[in-house]
């Protein structure tokens, strides 16, 4: 063999033993990233499950038999009676009267409808100063074809983990 | 000589020495070479075994998270998503005295002083029985329900004998509300009496227990229900309420309470004497509120057609029997009075004209020969007479006598008079819009648009006044019958039932309320029947429901009642 083939043969065996020491670190550091992501999990486990323990105190300190025992005695509350409920802007508008003939004009207040006013501000983030992009604000997309649990004490996406 | 041999014994000596040396040394290094090697093979050995695990062996299943979060037992919620029923992950304090192991005393402390400081962690806790049971040296539960952080406090306490182990417990949050309809469970994971039986299967299946199950039921109107139940029970010292609001349009039960109630979160023998049903499992003689539905039955056959049309109201004798009312209502009654009066005699004349082949098929038609629609496993079988009906059985069934039915079935053959004249099945379980069950035609729509009516006057004009709760347009016919006794009828014990719909304009819930055995109070004005006692807690109930229900109260309207308003007098 030449030194050239040699050496080529070295060169060879040296590219498959830094292929191979990266291959491991990779192996290695997917496997951490694996472990933290289990990590994170029994994480989430365990603050769904504090969740669930203060939401059920919650509901229990709550409960209607409480309520109604503290409307009772600290409250007395009533049922709203008919004249308390505006169905519908007509309803509101008999509760006014016409002008009378001879009253005084009402009161105009200054209000901002000329040209020089700068349009609507847009809504601003609080934290960053921009203005929000439209899409950010508007209701989440539905996730078609996922089981969600949104209720309860399932809320997250079952079928994001478990494998149908 | 001498001198030469001691020097040649010397070099011999020397030799040896070296040679020795050399073998010692020669051992030492080998053992230095053994335990060498043997450490380099165990420093191997854990590098492979490393390299393995962190290579070859497959990282945590991903599935523990679902695994971890699905419940032993699914949840049941109202319709908004409240949770009436939960598992709930909870510890028990279990005494285990073979714990340390080391037949010494089971534990480190004192039993008093171990009691003394539980009693600090759980300040209802009994001391001294406690104490009792720790010196005993017997194995129990000393709390089957312990919170987290008393769990922790009592790990303090640092005694081995005291467990902890998980358990996992159903939980009602809202007590002893709706408790006839949740049911319990079992210290075997067993449903019982409520929808925790109907759903056993369900609620354990893991495919479908993260689901929770949403019921019909609305936790607020619930509420609401048996507060206002419980408020008239204990008002007219009646041995027990029961009550249902039910949707007439689709059929849902949006709360049902039987009173006394039981506590789920704690079974004792008092709460097991009180788990019977009085809504879907005890038959009652309704009395007068069948009234309506012998109108609406005589309406529906034509044998009404003319509503000014008056019938003799004296007593009568039929098969040596005689109908009678409760008080003289004059010499003659037309339809809309008998109602109005809750006229016994006015309602037989009717059933008369009617037949007692219709009258039979139109309640059974209401579903009164069979057991009630709904998922509960208690349902009551109506006394129902089989045969042909005798022309007096046709007359007592008409003013609700010689039947008895549960409150349950009352309540859905309202809903078929009112809504339309569809009868549906009750049910438990929430129905999606256009899901409703097709349900089979009992009245025609304009027997139930009369009847809308006459039942608006009953509460405008009649004995149901009390219950008249101002712009919610309630509409109902009080019943108040008598409970058989041995050898006939008690005259003192009465069953007061109120049957209402609101709001008549556009019929949407009907509202029972029912008291067994009411006693005449200073709250009911010393009577005892329906117009006093469930009359009004109707019309209590019905302005705290109405607005959840999505009723609004408005004064400015109501039904129609202009061509019915002149058959009964001013004075009404």
């Amino acid at each position: 063999m030449s030194p050239e083939g040699r050496l080529r043969r070295i060169g060879w065996i040296a590219a498959l033993a830094v292929c191979t020491a990266f291959y491991l670190m990779l192996h290695l550091k997917v496997h951490s990233v694996r472990s933290e992501v289990v990590r994170a999990e029994r994480q989430i486990v365990a603050l769904e499950n504090q969740k669930l323990l203060l939401e059920t105190e919650f509901e229990t300190r709550s409960n209607q038999l409480q309520l109604a025992a503290w409307n009772r005695v600290d409250f007395g509350y009533t049922a709203p009676s008919a004249a308390q409920f505006l169905e519908n802007e007509r309803q509101l508008a008999s509760f006014g009267s016409p002008r009378a003939p001879g009253a005084p004009a009402p009161i105009r207040v200054a209000g901002g409808a000329g040209e020089d006013m700068p349009g609507f501000p847009k809504l601003v983030s609080p934290l960053t100063g921009k203005p929000i992009d439209e899409a950010l604000v508007g209701p989440e997309p539905q996730l078609s074809g996922q089981r969600v649990a949104d209720r309860g004490s399932m809320r997250i996406p079952l079928s994001a983990v478990v494998k149908q | 000589m001498n001198s030469l041999a001691v020097p040649a014994q010397a070099a011999t000596g020397r030799v040896q020495l070296v040679d020795v040396r050399r073998r010692v040394l020669l051992l030492a290094q080998l053992r230095m070479l053994l335990v060498g090697a043997v450490f380099v093979a165990i420093a191997a050995a854990a590098m492979l075994r490393i390299a393995w695990i962190g290579v070859v062996e497959p990282a945590p299943s991903q599935r523990s998270m679902a695994a971890a979060l699905l419940p032993p037992r699914g949840e049941i919620t109202d319709r908004n998503g409240v949770p009436l029923a939960r598992a709930f992950p909870a510890y028990a304090l279990w005494f285990n005295p073979n714990a340390m192991d080391d037949g010494g005393p089971p534990l480190v402390q004192s039993a008093e002083a171990v009691a003394a400081r539980l009693k600090a962690i759980f300040p209802d806790l009994d001391q001294h029985e406690v104490a009792q049971q720790l010196a005993s040296g017997k194995a129990g539960y000393l709390r089957r329900r312990v919170l987290p952080e008393d769990a922790n406090r009592v790990m303090a306490l640092g005694e081995l004998a005291l467990e902890l182990p998980r358990e996992t417990d159903r939980h009602y949050p809202q007590g002893s509300m709706a408790a006839h309809v949740l049911g319990y469970v079992d210290e075997d994971g067993n449903g019982h009496v409520g929808m925790e039986a109907a759903l056993n299967e369900q609620l354990m299946d893991p495919n479908r227990r993260a689901e929770p199950v949403a019921l019909s039921i609305d936790a607020r109107v619930q509420g609401a229900l048996e507060d206002e139940l419980n408020r008239g029970m204990r008002s007219v010292s009646a041995a027990g309420a029961a009550g249902i609001v039910l949707d007439v349009d689709t059929g849902e039960v949006m709360a049902l309470a039987s009173l006394p109630e039981f506590d789920p979160n704690k079974i004792d023998a008092e709460g097991q004497r009180n788990m019977f049903n009085r809504v879907t499992n005890q038959v009652y003689e309704l009395g007068s509120t069948f009234k309506p539905l012998t109108v609406a039955a005589a309406i529906d056959a034509g044998t009404i057609t003319d509503l000014s049309r008056r019938y003799p109201a004296t007593p009568f004798q039929v098969s040596g029997f005689t109908i009678g009312d409760s008080h003289p209502l004059g010499a003659s009654l037309n339809a809309p009075e008998i109602l109005i009066h809750s006229s016994n005699i006015g309602t037989a004349h009717i059933v008369d004209g009617l037949g007692p082949a219709r009258m039979k098929r139109v309640m059974a038609d209401l579903g009164f020969n069979e057991r009630p629609y709904i998922e509960l496993p208690a349902r009551g079988f109506p006394i129902w007479a089989s045969g042909e009906w005798p022309r007096l059985r046709a007359m007592t069934v008409g003013y609700g006598h010689g039947i008895a039915v549960t409150p349950l079935h009352l309540a859905s053959a309202y809903a078929a008079m009112v809504n339309g004249g569809i009868w549906r099945p009750a049910t438990l379980h929430k129905v999606e819009p256009g899901q409703a069950s097709r349900g089979r035609r009992v009245f025609k729509a304009s027997t139930s648009a009369r009847m809308n009516q006459l039942l608006r006057m009953i509460s405008l004009y009649g004995t149901g006044r009390n219950a008249n709760a101002p712009g919610f347009r309630v509409g109902g016919k009080t019943g108040s019958a008598e409970k058989p006794g041995s050898g006939g009828y008690n005259k003192t014990s009465l069953v007061s039932t109120f049957a209402a719909a609101f709001p008549m304009d556009d019929p949407r819930y009907v509202v029972i309320v029912m008291f067994d055995e009411p006693k005449g109070t200073a709250a009911s004005s010393f009577q005892r029947t329906a117009a006093w006692n469930a009359a009004p807690t109707v019309g209590r109930l019905i302005p705290r429901i109405g607005p959840l229900l999505g009723v609004l109260p408005d004064e400015t309207r109501d039904v129609d009642l202009s061509d019915v308003k002149p058959l009964v007098g001013e004075d009404e």
